[in-house]
């Protein structure tokens, strides 16, 4: 418990000083922002094309299909918001020996990398995923009730540790490797897959997507139970499971990196 | 001729050097990139099957599998750095050093950036055309492989790569006013990718704006040439296009100059 205390007093730190930073280049954030938000303005124009051609997606109306990309959004923009630093690890932390600087410290070094720095730029993402599930919504004749509402609440952190527990897995790379920011990026790009209902894939690009590089489970397996009511202990209990597995490897992988971890000679 | 390719032949060269140091990286980052080409075409699989199939917009489905390949290849084909380069050397002053020396800055970067693309490119092309020829022989049941579109297609190729570098590096000079650079690329991408038909043909878009689109620099990136390689431009219009592309290429050619010349004027360098 007094760990706990300890880790969120530091977090808080952290953050405190991230705002201030940001606060020192207020046009920067807003480029930021703004840009995030217009790679999803495209891929909705690309959607709302489409949907004045057809009336439906193979069985799904133009309002789930965009509650299942906005969906997908919450969780992306939520990991890109507090775990980007990831990504710094996997390109230039590792390889330039920067990491030295985590191992002298008197914090868990994964905690640290991951409450370190906040990634403003996400905010792009994740107001456009709320915006969008909650314009989809009311247009949606659901059997809507309160326990599935809670369900969609319940579900966003443990969707958000799929993504940050493949970034982890993937990051650590670079201890071994020094550089793994593309490897990171490969399996980031799966979470493309996650925008669109997971039926129109073929069975094995599902199968992929839904027990090896679980991003289905961000976005489509709860929004089945969300929309349709189906199966709650497979498309909720999987997500949770697939969360709890892949970021308790993620934790794994880490600490037997930082055992393989030389730092950069100069 | 003979001298300038003497000065610059060594930039090629260290291009090569370049990329042939970071190839395990370069092989996962363009896995990565040909991921969003399979969600594609899944999503126009879909589109196309609840459409009842047939023709929409002038494409069918074979020939919407063919444009997504094909778009692939040419985006990465065309690919440039420069706003990125640029940007970063105006930030952080190496863009001094390359004052000092007797060539033409946009020249070394250009050569460099060759010597970089070339070989994968190279490495690249042979196998996706002849998996796009494949593709077309399978699903459209005759060989239409056409020499000429191939060869054109290459030209276009070469007149879009230049647009492309030479916006690049034009756009490079935003660093001047956004220190975020990153950002302003994401930006610039997101919507290069929509004008110039990499998100959806532009013949899906209503027509007159398609038409204005056409005209825009960004259609003569990667619309062009796959619309040629394609076979859908024939004649007169053929020779429009790749006008318009000549056209392009030159305007940002001698736009670049003309910010390079009136920037350097306002360049400051702390330190050193």
């Amino acid at each position: 418990m007094k760990k706990l205390k300890r880790m969120y007093r530091i977090h808080r730190i952290f953050m405190a000083q991230e705002f201030k930073r940001m606060m020192e280049y207020k046009g920067d954030f807003i480029v930021g922002i703004i840009s995030f938000f217009l790679v999803q303005l495209s891929n909705l124009l690309f959607l709302w094309i489409i949907f004045s051609r057809v009336p439906d997606l193979m069985g799904w109306s133009v309002n789930e299909v965009i509650f299942i990309y906005g969906l997908s959004l919450i969780p992306k923009g939520i990991d890109h918001f507090y775990f980007d630093n990831l990504w710094n690890v996997g390109f230039f932390i590792v390889r330039k020996g920067d990491f030295d600087k985590y191992l002298t410290r008197p914090v868990n070094t994964l905690f640290h990398v991951l409450s370190e720095k906040i990634q403003i730029d996400a905010l792009g993402e994740l107001i456009m995923g709320i915006a969008l599930v909650c314009v989809s919504i009311p247009a949606i004749s659901a059997d809507w009730d309160v326990f599935r509402v809670l369900a969609m609440i319940f579900m966003i952190p443990f969707i958000t540790l799929i993504f940050t527990g493949v970034k982890t897995i993937t990051a650590s790379v670079a201890f071994w490797t020094k550089r793994s920011g593309n490897v990171i990026y490969m399996f980031y790009m799966f979470s493309d897959f996650a925008k669109y209902p997971a039926s129109i894939y073929s069975r094995v690009v599902q199968n992929v997507i839904t027990y090896i590089i679980p991003f289905a489970l961000t976005s489509y397996y709860p929004a089945l139970f969300i929309l349709k009511g189906k199966d709650p202990l497979f498309n909720l209990g999987m997500p949770v499971l697939a969360a709890v597995v892949l970021m308790g490897l993620g934790v794994f992988v880490w600490h037997r990196g930082i055992r393989a971890y030389e730092s950069a000679g100069s | 001729m003979k001298r300038k390719l003497k000065i610059y032949l060594p930039f090629i060269n260290a291009g090569i050097q370049e990329v042939a140091t970071y190839r395990v990286n370069w092989i996962f980052y363009m896995l990565g990139n040909a991921l969003a080409c399979f969600v594609a075409y899944f999503i126009w699989a879909a589109v196309y099957r609840s459409g009842g199939g047939g023709t929409m917009s002038g494409f069918s489905m074979p020939q919407m599998v063919v444009y997504i390949v094909l778009m692939f290849l040419t985006g990465t084909i065309i690919a440039s750095d420069g706003a990125y380069v640029v940007g970063e050397e105006i930030r952080d002053g190496a863009i001094a050093m390359r004052l000092i020396k007797p060539v033409s800055y946009n020249a070394t970067f250009l050569f460099q950036e060759l010597g970089n693309k070339l070989p994968t490119e190279i490495a690249i092309a042979v196998p996706m055309i002849a998996a796009v020829e494949i593709i077309r022989t399978v699903l459209g049941g005759a060989v239409q492989f056409n020499i000429t579109c191939l060869l054109l297609y290459i030209l276009s190729c070469v007149l879009a790569y230049l647009i492309n570098f030479y916006f690049n590096i034009c756009f490079g000079f935003i660093a001047f006013i956004i220190k975020y650079l990153w950002g302003a690329n994401m930006m610039k991408n997101a919507v290069i990718g929509f004008l110039s038909g990499t998100v959806i043909p532009l013949s899906f878009l209503p027509g007159a704006l398609e038409k204005v689109f056409l005209l825009l620099p960004f259609a003569s990136l990667n619309y062009t040439p796959v619309m040629i390689y394609m076979g859908k431009y024939g004649g007169a219009e053929l020779l429009y296009f790749l006008g318009l592309q000549a056209f392009w290429a030159l305007f940002f050619f001698g736009l670049s100059k003309l910010l390079w010349r009136s920037s350097v004027k306002r360049l400051t360098v702390q330190g050193g």
